[in-house]
């Protein structure tokens, strides 16, 4: 096992006192009448989240929690034309010496913390499933890790990066899950190191390349199936809701990827700003998931007290966006593994998917958003270990790494 | 008779000030990737150099009083449907007796300051051009005006306030001038007000939706097989630029104006960054000071409302689809064409939406004609309501001489 430097978050007096200054001279706005969730955040919700943050919430004891539930490290990775970067990331192996490598990729804005309700679950051992080892980075510029300090930190920029993650772990063949920013990184991953490297994909949100035309060059018989499938209610139902949100919720999407910098002197600068900036997301982003405050807070801590601070995780969304990779996934034949949950906010049919991609496996949830891996820890684990498990459609995927 | 006057002086209170010098010294920057320009906002440089500014050496009280010399009143206004709201605005009446009565509006990210300039070279008696009196209100939820907290607060609704302001001091009938949302809150109050009020409407942002086949096909077809000119190349060109790299902040204050708020209403550098892009980009080189900068945020920044309240306009007209409509109005209608102004319809959309009879292209200039270019823009006031102009004589008994 190569060396690895041990982490552990260990934010300073000084950021402390600074936030609860900032905090106490918090200035609100006022509120239209009757706004809800129209307008954007509400304002009852905000002042309750502050009020918690200034008093009660204790980030000391959340960063114990972390550091002590979470295996934490970092590592020197040099990425071709940005020099190195120091990457952290948590890494637990299974006892199971044969557990499949599993590399989990989280997005915006989400960190690190959305692996700690599955790790305990994917490492475990027991006859009936597999096991595996996780490793689960932060994104260049998000929780611990060192952001890309050169424009152009490109879709291959990531998959160079994580591919050389998991290779100095000693993992030179493995498997992938991510939703989100994740989804599009795996995707450009698996494309680019598989199957050499990356032997299998999974992902909890299903988005179809706007490459249409490449879809059906790519396999015109399922194309032509997808034309010709009227969509199921769920379907339906998800695609309405991808319409609502590409109408009403893409205003942080259209900011960020045009001139995140600027936006970023509001996120760097104003804890208020960044709480209601991102709670905007995961507040009706889950499937009624009872977030705590403190909860919350932790989530938004993250990215406050984040290596880069919270103008750099932004600039993902510029950087893919300008070079289209976000819209313009590219095609892979490496195995894929789609978990579908009804209350996702990205929504793609079925059969373009099946057009599109090389699905091996796919699993319909009744309960579930946007962040599956904290919201349904047993769905999306138990989906993993259908998928890789004995007489699973990936079975075997990685050889001596069965997962028993 | 112009009826009571309530004058008007900004004082921000001292506790205000502290609190911004307080969060100023507390201010956390960003990092920047190298060599960025102006690619991905605004660049650290400028935003730190400004902040130390701000922090220490620009004064507040020095700007308040320069403001404070400008004729400012208040006055309470009812709107249908919102009671009463209390509006800021400058009005300074010519010496010349007949003067044209002028609504000036401002839009975002200006306030009433952008009237400063104007003011003098409109307000001027001579026999060589016509003179105005002028109004020019600050939006409601913008600088010292109230803001509105019931939802639904539309273009009707802005023009039935200016309506009645100008009413109220005397001026039924009366031209409007107006750039950013103020074209088309203008163009509103024109197409409701006019010609009974309105007498005739000039705008700095020749803005309209494109022709249809449907509602205007000689001229669509005409337009189809007319080339365009080197300008209207152009500005198609920066349009498009424009909507795809420097809209962001359109679609989320039309989408969801309180969260951005937040940001805004707690954080200077914030405030000053999100601003002071477009101060920039839509200029054309114009050498803005560090104390003018600052001063038009701390417009925004001290505002009645708050900083928020300013965003809310964009939510409510893009839920009654209004934003880039060119309402239906009957009355003279002129353009003043900057070259840097961010979107510049084709002519043909212009024409047909109303009968332009004054059109004037300059070499300079960009989105804050007023501020940037007031000679120019006044020029062409003056030549569009002048003895021989083409809107000359539209206000009864205000020639302007």
């Amino acid at each position: 096992m190569p060396e690895e430097t041990p982490f552990k978050i260990a934010v300073p007096d000084d950021a402390l006192s600074l936030l609860q200054r900032k905090l106490a001279d918090t200035r609100l706005p006022d509120e239209v009448e009757g706004a809800g969730w129209d307008y954007g955040t509400p304002l009852s919700d905000i002042k309750r989240l502050v009020d918690r943050w200034r008093g009660g919430y204790d980030w000391h004891a959340h960063e114990r929690e972390l550091n002590q539930h979470l295996p934490m490290f970092t590592r020197d990775i040099e990425v071709d034309g940005f020099g190195v970067l120091n990457m952290h990331y948590v890494h637990k192996k299974s006892k199971v010496a044969g557990a499949v490598p599993v590399l989990f990729v989280h997005g915006w804005p989400g960190s690190f913390i959305e692996v700690s309700k599955i790790l305990p679950l994917l490492t475990a051992g027991g006859a009936g499933h597999p096991s595996f080892h996780v490793v689960a980075p932060s994104l260049p510029g998000f929780g611990w890790s060192e952001a890309a300090h050169k424009p152009g930190f490109r879709g291959t920029h990531y998959a160079e990066l994580f591919n050389k993650l998991m290779l100095s772990l000693g993992y030179s063949e493995y498997v992938t899950q991510g939703g989100d920013w994740g989804h599009v990184i795996t995707r450009i991953l698996a494309s680019q190191y598989g199957p050499k490297h990356v032997k299998a994909s999974h992902t909890n949100m299903p988005i179809c390349s706007t490459d249409i035309f490449g879809t059906f060059r790519n396999n015109p018989l399922r194309f032509a199936k997808y034309l010709l499938t009227p969509y199921t209610p769920r379907e339906r139902e998800g695609m309405a809701r991808s319409r609502m949100f590409q109408k009403t919720g893409m205003g942080y999407f259209a900011q960020q990827s045009t001139r995140p910098q600027t936006l970023g002197y509001n996120l760097g600068d104003s804890p208020v700003g960044l709480l209601a900036w991102i709670y905007e997301k995961i507040g009706p982003g889950t499937d009624n998931y009872p977030w705590t405050d403190d909860e919350v807070l932790t989530w938004i801590s993250i990215y406050w007290f984040s290596r880069a601070g919270p103008s750099a995780s932004t600039r993902i969304y510029y950087e893919l966006s300008k070079s289209e990779e976000v819209f313009r996934t590219p095609r892979t034949s490496v195995p894929v593994g789609i978990s579908f949950f009804p209350k996702e906010v990205f929504h793609a049919p079925r059969e373009l998917l099946r057009a599109e991609l090389n699905v091996v496996f796919e699993s319909e949830h009744d309960a579930g958003g946007h962040f599956a891996a904290y919201e349904k820890p047993e769905a999306l684990v138990d989906d993993l270990r259908r998928m890789f498990g004995r007489g699973g459609p990936a079975a075997g995927v990685v050889p001596g790494h069965s997962g028993f | 008779m112009i009826s009571d006057e309530e004058p008007f002086q900004i004082s921000v209170p001292d506790d205000a000030i502290a609190l911004l010098k307080r969060k100023l010294e507390d201010t956390r920057f960003p990092d920047e990737v190298e060599d960025p320009g102006w690619d991905y906002g605004a660049p650290l440089a400028d935003i730190k150099r400004l902040t130390e500014r701000w922090r220490n050496g620009y004064d507040w009280r020095a700007q308040e009083r320069e403001l404070n010399a400008l004729p400012m009143f208040t006055r309470n206004i009812e709107v249908e449907g919102y009671g009463s709201l209390n509006v800021q605005y400058v009005h300074k009446r010519s010496t010349v007796e007949g003067a044209i009565p002028l609504l000036f509006v401002h839009g975002w990210p200006g306030s009433f300051i952008e009237v400063t300039k104007l003011l003098p070279l409109l307000t001027a008696s001579s026999p060589d051009h016509p003179s105005f009196h002028v109004v020019a209100p600050s939006l409601p939820g913008y600088a010292w005006s109230e803001g509105v907290l019931k939802k639904g607060f539309q273009g009707k609704h802005y023009a039935e306030l200016f309506n009645k302001l100008m009413v109220s001091l005397g001026y039924t009938e009366y031209v409007t001038q107006g750039g950013d949302r103020g074209r088309l809150l203008t163009l509103t109050t024109a197409s409701i007000y006019g010609p009974k009020h309105v007498k005739a409407s000039h705008t700095n942002a020749p803005v309209a939706e494109p022709l249809t086949f449907r509602r205007n096909p000689f001229r669509f077809i005409k337009y189809m097989v007319t080339p365009y000119s080197a300008q209207e190349v152009q500005a198609a060109a920066d349009a498009e630029r424009f909507l795809r790299v420097g809209a962001g902040y359109s679609l989320e204050h039309s989408t969801k104006p309180q969260t951005i708020g937040y940001s805004l209403e707690d954080s200077p550098v914030g405030l000053l960054a999100w601003i002071y892009e477009k101060l920039v980009a839509w200029t054309d080189a114009y050498p803005w000071t560090d104390d003018e900068v600052l001063t038009w945020i701390s417009i925004y920044w001290f505002s009645r409302a708050g900083p928020t309240a300013s965003v809310r306009i964009y939510y409510e007209l893009a839920k009654s689809n209004e934003s880039l409509r060119f309402p239906e109005i009957s009355v003279p209608f002129g353009i003043s064409i900057f070259p840097k102004e961010v979107v510049r319809s084709p002519r043909a959309f212009l024409s047909a939406k109303a009968s332009i009879v004054f059109e004037s292209e300059h070499e300079a200039g960009g989105h804050f004609a007023a501020w940037e270019q007031p000679e120019a823009l006044a020029s062409d006031l003056r030549a569009m309501f002048g003895k021989y102009g083409p809107a000359a004589n539209v206000v009864s008994g205000c020639s302007g001489y």
